[in-house]
Order: structure tokens, then C-alpha cells, then sequence
């Protein structure tokens, strides 16, 4: 052994303390990239079959701009961040009421998806076996909706379990983690609405 | 002069005897558990078990094509032996078997107690395998059951209009619809458990850059996981909705389109192969280096061409799809791609053949299949560059040739560096080895009937054999070479059998091990053998890419040199 | 043994676990009753809604079980710990060998270039390369746009039978591709030279200003067939090779100019060049190996 190297100590003393990312941030992180995926998938389907219906009606003829429920979901993202802010500094009642709001906007994106549904299929007689716009159009919506109603539900656990006063700021990484998942949904639902309602019109 | 230097480390032994349970205690405690490594192991054993069925298959399609006009089976078995061998092999065997090693060696090397989420490890374990009981299920499924179909019959990429209700009418391509959705939730969240602990479990002085390439290797298979099995499962909901609710996603007649399945299909199909892979590269970045007696070649090569295999697999999907008619720019465009893959393969054949050069190599059984796995790999990714020329891929797309050139890859690369695994790290897993002279019968046996199978196997296929037929008239040159490559099927079964009995009987009779019979260098030699369910007592430490070195040669430390 | 002590130290210590038990999650069936759950749903779709029933109750049972295990806390079990004590050894057996080089296991550049400066040098370079194929269009064709046609045309298939005069006109497409395809080589030659420059320190005008220039146009001469038909109907090869000089000048210049970074290799230096106490520039450094080598090796043990 060439004594230039082990003469010289390599001193440990200036290490630097390990630190991980946290694994529930990354763990929903990966789930993030996963759903994506699919939903990228459902998307490019939705473009690929734009204007090829052989049939009517159109996204022309029956889709119109979704403006209330669309802001009641992006705004229901600043309340669930001000809700894990809030439990963060231990201020439950500040987290009680942003996860109230945030389930409240979400339900209301809901109902308003749902009003479309009933007018779309009632009115108009789009179903999904009507032409390739309803099957698009109901797979993609319906896709961001099934999440929209997970994330509603963990939401609302989180929001009954805070009402029971049973979260403590020890829990604020587990509410960040599905904080992510809520802006996620939000972020999916910005790509829907450009794709289905902006360009697909 | 023998210089063994013992560094004592404070490090548990567990006892040899344990006192002897009842035969449900031990059923409650497998499938309560989330121990990652009897995740791993339930993983293996299950995915042991459908390649035995899925091997059967295979036997029973090459008894059919062994001579011309023959009838031993009828076409529809037919058909369905070669979807269910295909189906089966891919999702049921190569991705748990897979995943069962990752979920053993992961937290092992990189110093960690568990994987991140231990529940749902065992969650996605349950699930894959149910997926894999159901597929099954449908063989039986067929005649009892309300409405149900038999097995299914559509091939293992089920293309589209094929599937369609009208066609496939029955519910036997729903059962592999759901099976491999399931399979694929299991995936999913085995491979976000893999790359969270990757992430954040390594114990200190774990930097990235330390990381055992193996460990490495399986995060990028973790992260093409999630961007290939996405969009499989996408497709699956989308086939789902086509037949159950009536959509026309792939419904030729409304207007939908058969070649987006392809494209769905691929989107997933093509990183699948280096999903499989990449695992196969992971066990021989750790078997070469051990038993050539050197520190890996090129590491940060190696970590570069792993994630650039990663990235680059994503774009060539369509040279799967050639003879649809992509126009000039798509296929140039997924000629390109597909040959610039083979740039970080090519990095990683020299680098592993660095690491050999020079080196005080031992064959041993490991090494062995490692040598192998170096020489077919090799010639696997040679016939891969010649299919990826759309016009060579014009003329023997879909025949035997590519069947020969994507088994040369599954069974010449991934499933050889497998068995080199199972006969690394079975002394790890039960403290006892396996036999040698059981394990190079296995060898040469093996290696003789694959070469026999699969080199024979091109030639039908230049001469214009396709892939999938029932039967074929005789006089037209494929006579004697498919009778080659069915004897050569039945040499390898051979072989496969004697390593299933090597692996039960080493369990009982093998030497004892030790806790390091390889005088290896990562983590997971540091702990007895099997090791205890909390792995380590004292969360170590490291301080280079192969800390058992440092323990071993105190004088001359990897740690000097990073 | 600094690393024996260390371990005992935390033994002793009992870093956040205590030694004698360590937690692990405790075994449940929850997870394997949701994914029997699930399956079971997803299989009454091809038999009988009834079992999709039995799932979606084994589903919402394994839902809330699996809940109540991770809320309010993890459940854990304490698992003792049986210590012992494990000798890690090695079988490796050691003789004396020959004497090699001092440095087997040098890594080689003790400096390198970061990558930024390779960037930098790229787009130097590739500005400065601008001006020699400006006035080539000016010179030949009366317009600055012929060369950047040019170079875009191998983008553009329908150009291939286009006239002189069409390349000598503006074309905005032809500007974006030509822009793109000039930075995207511009760059990847750069990061080359940040790679290559500390590789051959002696000459660096030379290599990087001639010798780089001269081997990529010697590869682009045999290529271009292939790669761009149009360009290498009408390139001019003098004026190639000269636009590839400036750049090879201006890009090896600014990388030249850059600050070094120093390689992991540069830890295994003697200590008195790393204190700084001899001037850390490559000579010296070179000049002290040179000692170190000539001194007699005791021992080899890097065989086994």
C-alpha cells in the first residue's frame, strides 16, 4: 500500500448530519408519478379521438365552461395548505376549519360534475356508448371525478377526527402527505379542463 | 501467509434450534406478516411455482410443434397455452420474482430494518398474488360459474379488435383483463415501496453514491414501473369499459382505434422488458465483482447507463409496431431510439467484462451463470439491434426469429443471472449452501438446452415460420429444427427440475454457511444467515460503496479513495 | 478500527433504539385481507355479483382494521434482540508482489472542469462559430440565411430538392430548427471539451483549438452523407473547417478560463499539498508522485 494515502487520516469529524427525505412525502410522491401516468393516458386517448365521432352530439353542442365548480375546486387547494399550516403551528381549530372548507369546496366541485352528468345524459342523450366523445369524455371526467371522491373521503376522516380533537401536530406530515394528493387532483383538474372544455371546444 | 483480520462488530447470532411450532402458527404467521424478507420469500415461492405451471405450457406448446400435422393438442388449447404461458410468465413469474429479491436484498444492503411501508408490501404481495389465482381460476371458472368463459385466448398483448365482445364473447378476456390489473396494483405499490425505502431508509453514510448498484438498479426499476405500469392499467380500464359498459375506445366500427391499443399496450410493454431486466443487471453487478476478487468497474458509469436505460426505454415503444406503418419519421424516429439503446448496454457489458479482466476469478456456481448470462445477453441485444431496422424488422416481425430473439433475452439473460442469484444468496436466506455438483448439473444442462431451443429457434424464423401457428405442414424446412428445439426445451426442463430439488434438499442437507461464505462485501454478509427479523441490531454505518471491505482490510480502506 | 469504535460507541449509547429490543411493526392481516377483499370485488365481474359483495365486506373490514393499526400510532411489537458477537473476516490471503506504480488506484484528473463551464464554453463557442458561417453565406450566395438553412435543412425532408436561391431566403422555420440543432451540438461539443481539456493539459490551444476541430470534421465527413443528404451536397469543407476552429479556439479559451474543481482523487494527495503548504498546481503535484514512485514498495496486498 502506497503510504501517500494511509498516513493521511480521513477525519469524520465535519460530517454532516443524516438526513432523509420523509417517506410519506416521497412514498405519495411515487403514487403521484404513477397516476399520472394513467391519467396521461386518458388524456392522449381524449385528444387522439377529438372531432372523430361519427356521430353527435359534439363537445360543441353540449359542454359548456365549468367556471364555478372549477374555481370552487382550485381554491379548496389554498385551504387545505392553510389547514396544514395551521396544525403545523398547533392551531387545530385553524386546521378544522381549512379541512371543513376544503371538503365543502370539494363537494360542491362534485355536485356540480354530477349536475353536468344528469344534464348531459338527460337533456342531451350523451352516455358513454353514444360516440367516441361520450366514451372519452366519461372515462376522463369520471377518472378525475373517482379521485376527486377518494380524496373527499380521506378528507372528510381527517376533518371528523380533527372535530374529535384525536390530531395533533405530530400528525401534520400525515395531513401534508394527503394535502399532496388533494393539489395533485387540483393539478389533473387544470389538464382535464384545458383539454376537455378549452381546446376540446 | 494467511492474514485474517477479525473486526469485531456487535452484531447478533441468532440460535440454530428453534422449538417446533404447529403447522397453523406457522400458516397465521406468513400471512400475517410484513417482514419484508418473508414478503420476499412468499414472493420467490409463488413466482416459483407459476414458472413450474407456465413451464408445463411451454412443454405441451413445443410437444405440439415438435413434428409437423401434429394434433396432440387442439388449436384452441393451443391458443390458450400460449396466452396463458406468455400472460403468465411476464406478470405471475418474472415480475414477483423480481420484486421477491428486491424486497429481500433492498433493506439488506442499504442498512434498513424494513421497507418503508411494511403493510403494504404485504398488501401488494396479497394482491399480485390473487391476480395470479384468478387468471387461473378461469381454467375451472369455464364451466361452472354464471357466465363464465374459460381461459383466455387472445394472446399475451391482446390486441384489439380481438377483444371486443363481439369477438371474444364470454368473460375469459375479462379474466385476463382483471388478473393483470391486479398484477398490476401489486406492481405499483411494491415498486413504490422499493424506491421509498431506497430513498429514505439507508442508514448512515448511505449516500446515493455508495449505494450498492444493485440497490440502484432497482430504483430505476421502481421508477419505470410507475410510468409503465400506468398506462397498462389505463388501457386495462379502458378494455374494461369497452366491454362491460359499451364504450368504443377500441371499437374499430364507431370509429375507435385498434392500433391505440398497440400504442397503449407497448407504452408499457417495451420498459416492461427492462423492468425485468434491469433486476437481472442488478444481480450480476453484485455476483461478478465478488467472485472475480475486485472492486466493480466503472461505477458511476454503471449508475449513469442504468438510469439512461431507464429514460431511453421510454421512447421506443413503436418498434414493436413497424409493420402498422408508422410513416418514414415515426419508424426513423424509433429506429434511432432503439439503437441508441444499446449504447448504456454496451457500457455495462464492457464494464462487467473490466471488472472480470485481471481478476482471480472463481467459478463457482454463481460465476458460472454469470458468464453465461455476459455471452447470451450479448447476443440477445445483437439480434435485437437487427430487428430494431424497420426494414429487417419488416420481414420477420411477428415470426419465430423474434420469438428466439426476446427469449434469448428473458431465459439467456434474466432467468440465468436469476439462478445465479437464488445459488449467491440462498446461503443468506437459510444458512446453508447449495450443493455444487447438483448446481453445475443444473448448469450445463441448462445452458445446453437453452442453446439448443433458442439459438435453432432463429432459424424457422428466418425461414418465415410465424409466431403462434397450431401446426404446420412438413417438407418445408422447419421439420427437424423444431424437433431440435422441442428436445432442447425438455434438456432445459431437466435442468430446472434437478435446481428444484437442489433448492429443498440444500434446505435440509446443505453445508452450513455462515454468515459470509462468499467473503463478500456489502451489508448484508455483516448479519447471520437467515438473518434475524429486525436485521440489524445496531444500525451501521458506512463510510465507501463496500463496507465489509473496510471491516476486512482496516489497512486499506475503500473510504481513502472516494 | 475507527469504525469498530464508532459501532460500539452507539451499542453503548443505544442510538435511539435501545439495544436489547427493537421495534417492528406488528404482524397483520389486514393488508392480506383487503387485497383478498379487492380481488374477490373484481372477480364477482366475471361470476357472480354476490362475491363482489363478500369482497366489498371483506374490503370495508380490512379498511378500517388497517386503519386503527396506523392510527393514532403505529402499532409495534418489541422484538428482543439476541447479541452476539459476529467476526467479520476475510478469507483473502496476502504475499508480497512485485513492485507497480504507486498509484494503482489513482483516479486521473486530480482537476477537472465543472460541467457548467463545458456549457459555457459551448455557447461561446458556438456564437463565435456564427460569424465565419455568416460570412460564407455572404460570400458565396449574397445572404447570411444560407448556412442557416442549410443546417436546419436536414430537419426538413421536402427541402432536399429545393434551389440555392430558396436557402438563400428567410425561412422562420428554418431559423428555430437551425437554432435548435446549433445549440443542442453546440452544447454537447462544450460539456466534450469540459470533459476532454483536463485530459491533455499540456497544449490546450493545440488540442482544443486544432486537433478537436480536425477529428469532428474528419467524423461529420464520413457522416454527413447520411445524417443531412442537402448539407453535404453543398457544404463547403474549407469554410467548415474554419467555422469549426473559431469554435474550437473561443470554446477550449472559455472553458480554459474557468475555476477547476478538484477530484474525490485529490483527498489521496500528500497532506502538504492539500494544507496548501506546497502550491496545489499540477506540476508539483506531478513532481511529488514522481518522488512518491520512485520510493521502494514494502509490500502489495492487493492480491489475493
Amino acid at each position: 500500500m502506497s503510504q501517500t494515502t494511509s498516513t493521511i487520516p480521513i477525519t469524520a469529524s465535519g460530517e454532516p448530519v443524516w438526513e432523509l427525505p420523509s417517506r410519506g412525502v416521497v412514498g405519495m410522491a411515487c403514487l403521484i408519478i404513477a397516476e399520472a401516468a394513467i391519467f396521461i393516458i386518458f388524456v392522449v386517448a381524449y385528444i387522439f379521438y377529438m372531432g372523430k365521432s361519427l356521430s353527435g352530439p359534439t363537445p360543441q353542442q353540449v359542454l359548456e365552461l365549468p367556471i364555478f365548480g372549477t374555481i370552487c375546486l382550485l381554491s379548496s387547494s389554498f385551504t387545505v395548505h392553510y389547514a396544514v399550516s395551521a396544525l403545523r403551528k398547533d392551531n387545530l381549530r385553524g386546521c378544522i376549519l381549512g379541512l371543513g372548507s376544503t371538503v365543502l369546496l370539494g363537494a360542491i366541485f362534485l355536485a356540480t360534475t354530477a349536475q353536468e352528468w344528469y344534464h348531459l345524459i338527460h337533456d342531451h342523450g350523451l352516455t358513454i356508448t353514444t360516440n367516441l366523445f361520450g366514451t372519452t369524455y366519461y372515462s376522463l371526467v369520471g377518472l378525475h371525478a373517482t379521485h376527486v371522491v377518494v380524496g373527499l373521503i380521506m378528507l372528510t376522516l381527517a376533518f371528523g377526527l380533527a372535530l374529535r380533537g384525536n390530531v395533533h401536530e405530530a400528525h401534520s406530515e400525515k395531513l401534508e402527505v394527503l394535502s399532496l394528493y388533494w393539489h395533485f387532483v387540483d393539478a389533473v383538474w387544470v389538464v382535464v379542463f384545458l383539454v376537455v372544455y378549452v381546446i376540446g371546444r | 501467509m494467511a492474514n485474517a483480520n477479525p473486526v469485531w462488530e456487535a452484531i447478533d447470532e441468532t440460535p440454530t434450534t428453534r422449538p417446533r411450532r404447529l403447522v397453523l402458527e406457522v400458516v397465521h404467521d406468513w400471512v400475517t406478516t410484513v417482514d419484508h424478507k418473508k414478503i420476499g420469500l412468499m414472493y420467490i415461492a409463488y413466482a416459483l411455482i407459476f414458472l413450474v405451471i407456465a413451464g408445463i405450457e411451454a412443454m405441451l406448446i413445443r410437444i405440439q410443434l415438435a413434428v409437423p400435422n401434429n394434433h396432440f393438442v387442439s388449436p384452441q388449447v393451443f391458443n390458450r397455452l400460449f396466452t396463458m404461458h406468455g400472460t403468465t410468465m411476464v406478470f405471475f413469474v418474472g415480475m414477483p420474482i423480481l420484486f421477491g429479491f428486491g424486497n429481500y436484498l433492498v433493506p439488506l444492503m442499504i442498512g434498513a430494518r424494513d421497507m418503508a411501508f411494511p403493510r403494504l408490501n404485504a398488501f401488494s404481495f396479497w394482491i399480485s398474488a390473487f391476480g395470479g389465482i384468478l387468471l387461473y381460476f378461469s381454467y375451472i371458472g369455464g364451466s361452472g360459474l354464471y357466465g363464465a368463459g374459460s381461459a383466455p385466448d387472445i394472446g399475451w398483448f391482446a390486441y384489439a379488435p380481438l377483444t371486443a365482445k363481439v369477438f371474444s364473447p364470454g368473460h375469459s378476456t375479462d379474466y385476463w383483463t382483471l388478473a393483470v390489473f391486479l398484477s398490476g396494483i401489486g406492481s405499483v405499490g411494491t415498486a413504490l415501496n422499493i424506491v421509498t425505502t431506497t430513498l429514505c431508509l439507508r442508514c448512515k453514510g448511505m449516500k446515493l453514491s455508495r449505494m450498492p448498484l444493485l440497490v440502484w438498479l432497482y430504483l430505476v426499476q421502481g421508477g419505470l414501473v410507475f410510468v409503465a405500469v400506468g398506462p397498462l392499467t389505463a388501457a386495462q380500464i379502458m378494455l374494461l369499459l369497452d366491454r362491460y359498459l359499451g364504450s368504443h375506445f377500441f371499437d374499430t366500427q364507431a370509429g375507435g382505434s385498434a392500433v391505440l391499443w398497440m400504442h397503449f399496450f407497448w407504452i408499457f410493454g417495451h420498459p416492461e422488458v427492462y423492468v425485468l431486466v434491469l433486476p437481472a443487471f442488478a444481480f450480476v453487478n453484485e455476483i461478478v465483482p465478488v467472485f472475480s476478487r475486485k472492486a466493480i468497474f466503472g461505477y458511476p458509469a454503471m449508475v449513469a447507463a442504468s438510469v439512461g436505460i431507464g429514460f431511453i426505454s421510454l421512447s421506443v415503444w413503436a418498434h414493436h409496431m413497424f409493420t402498422v406503418g408508422l410513416g418514414a419519421a415515426g419508424n426513423t424516429f424509433f429506429v434511432f431510439a432503439t439503437m441508441v439503446i444499446s449504447v448504456p448496454t454496451g457500457i455495462k457489458i464492457f464494464n462487467w467484462l473490466a471488472t472480470i479482466w485481471g481478476g482471480k476469478i472463481i467459478f463457482a456456481v454463481p460465476m458460472m451463470f454469470c458468464v453465461a448470462f455476459l455471452f447470451q445477453f450479448l447476443i440477445a441485444g445483437l439480434t435485437g439491434i437487427m430487428l430494431s431496422a424497420a426494414p429487417f424488422d419488416w420481414q420477420l416481425s411477428a415470426s419465430y426469429f423474434v420469438i428466439a430473439h426476446f427469449h434469448y433475452v428473458l431465459v439467456g439473460a434474466i432467468l440465468t443471472a436469476l439462478f445465479g442469484a437464488f445459488y449467491y444468496w440462498y446461503p443468506k436466506v437459510t444458512g446453508r449452501m447449495m450443493n455444487e455438483t447438483l448446481g453445475k448439473w443444473h448448469f450445463w444442462l441448462f445452458i445446453i438446452g437453452f442453446h439448443l431451443t433458442f439459438d435453432f429457434m432463429h432459424i424457422p424464423g428466418l425461414l418465415g415460420m410465424p409466431r403462434r401457428i397450431y401446426t404446420y405442414e412438413a417438407g418445408r424446412g422447419w421439420d427437424n429444427l423444431n424437433l431440435i428445439v422441442s428436445i432442447g426445451g425438455f434438456v432445459q426442463a431437466i435442468g430446472i427440475l434437478i435446481f428444484v430439488y437442489n433448492l429443498i434438499r440444500s434446505r435440509t442437507q446443505g453445508d452450513i454457511a455462515g454468515h459470509d461464505p462468499w467473503d463478500a462485501w456489502t451489508l448484508e454478509w455483516a448479519v447471520p444467515s437467515p438473518p434475524p427479523s429486525y436485521n440489524f441490531a445496531v444500525e451501521p454505518t458506512v463510510n465507501s460503496r463496500r463496507p465489509l471491505w473496510d471491516l476486512k482490510h482496516p489497512e486499506d480502506p475503500d473510504s481513502d479513495y472516494e | 478500527m475507527d469504525e469498530v469504535t464508532r459501532i460500539q460507541q452507539q451499542a453503548q449509547h443505544g442510538h435511539a433504539h435501545q439495544a436489547d429490543t427493537v421495534h417492528l411493526p406488528e404482524p397483520t392481516a389486514m393488508p392480506m385481507v383487503l387485497a383478498l377483499g379487492i380481488s374477490l370485488l373484481i372477480t364477482g365481474m366475471v361470476t357472480h355479483w354476490v362475491i363482489s359483495l363478500l369482497g366489498l365486506i371483506f374490503t370495508l373490514r380490512a379498511i378500517v382494521g388497517w386503519f386503527f393499526d396506523v392510527f393514532p400510532h403505529e402499532k409495534h411489537i418489541d422484538v428482543p434482540v439476541e447479541a452476539g458477537i459476529l467476526a467479520i473476516t476475510t478469507t483473502r490471503t496476502t504475499r508480497d508482489q512485485l513492485p507497480v506504480s504507486a498509484d494503482h488506484r489513482k483516479l486521473l484528473p486530480v482537476e477537472t472542469f465543472s460541467i457548467t463551464s463545458g456549457i459555457k464554453g459551448g455557447i461561446a463557442g458556438g456564437i463565435a462559430m456564427i460569424i465565419p458561417a455568416a460570412v460564407f453565406g455572404l460570400a458565396r450566395y449574397h445572404s447570411v440565411w444560407y448556412a442557416v438553412n442549410l443546417l436546419a435543412a436536414g430537419g426538413f425532408v421536402r427541402w432536399a430538392g429545393e434551389s440555392n436561391a430558396f436557402l438563400a431566403q428567410f425561412h422562420l422555420e428554418g431559423l428555430l430548427a437551425a437554432t435548435g440543432i446549433h445549440a443542442l451540438t453546440s452544447v454537447l461539443i462544450g460539456l466534450l471539451y469540459g470533459a476532454m481539456l483536463p485530459m491533455f493539459p499540456r497544449k490546450p490551444i493545440l488540442t482544443a483549438g486544432f486537433v478537436a476541430p480536425l477529428l469532428w470534421t474528419g467524423i461529420l465527413y464520413s457522416a454527413i452523407g447520411i445524417i443531412s443528404p442537402i448539407l453535404n451536397d453543398r457544404i463547403s469543407w474549407r469554410w467548415f473547417i474554419l467555422s469549426q476552429i473559431a469554435f474550437g479556439l473561443v470554446c477550449g479559451f472559455v472553458v480554459n478560463l474557468q475555476v477547476r474543481v478538484r477530484t474525490p482523487q485529490f483527498r489521496a494527495l500528500p497532506f502538504a499539498v492539500r494544507a496548501g503548504i506546497h502550491s496545489d498546481n499540477i506540476e508539483q503535484i506531478e513532481q511529488i508522485e514522481e518522488a512518491e514512485k520512485t520510493k521502494p514498495v514494502d509490500k502489495k496486498d492487493d492480491y489475493v
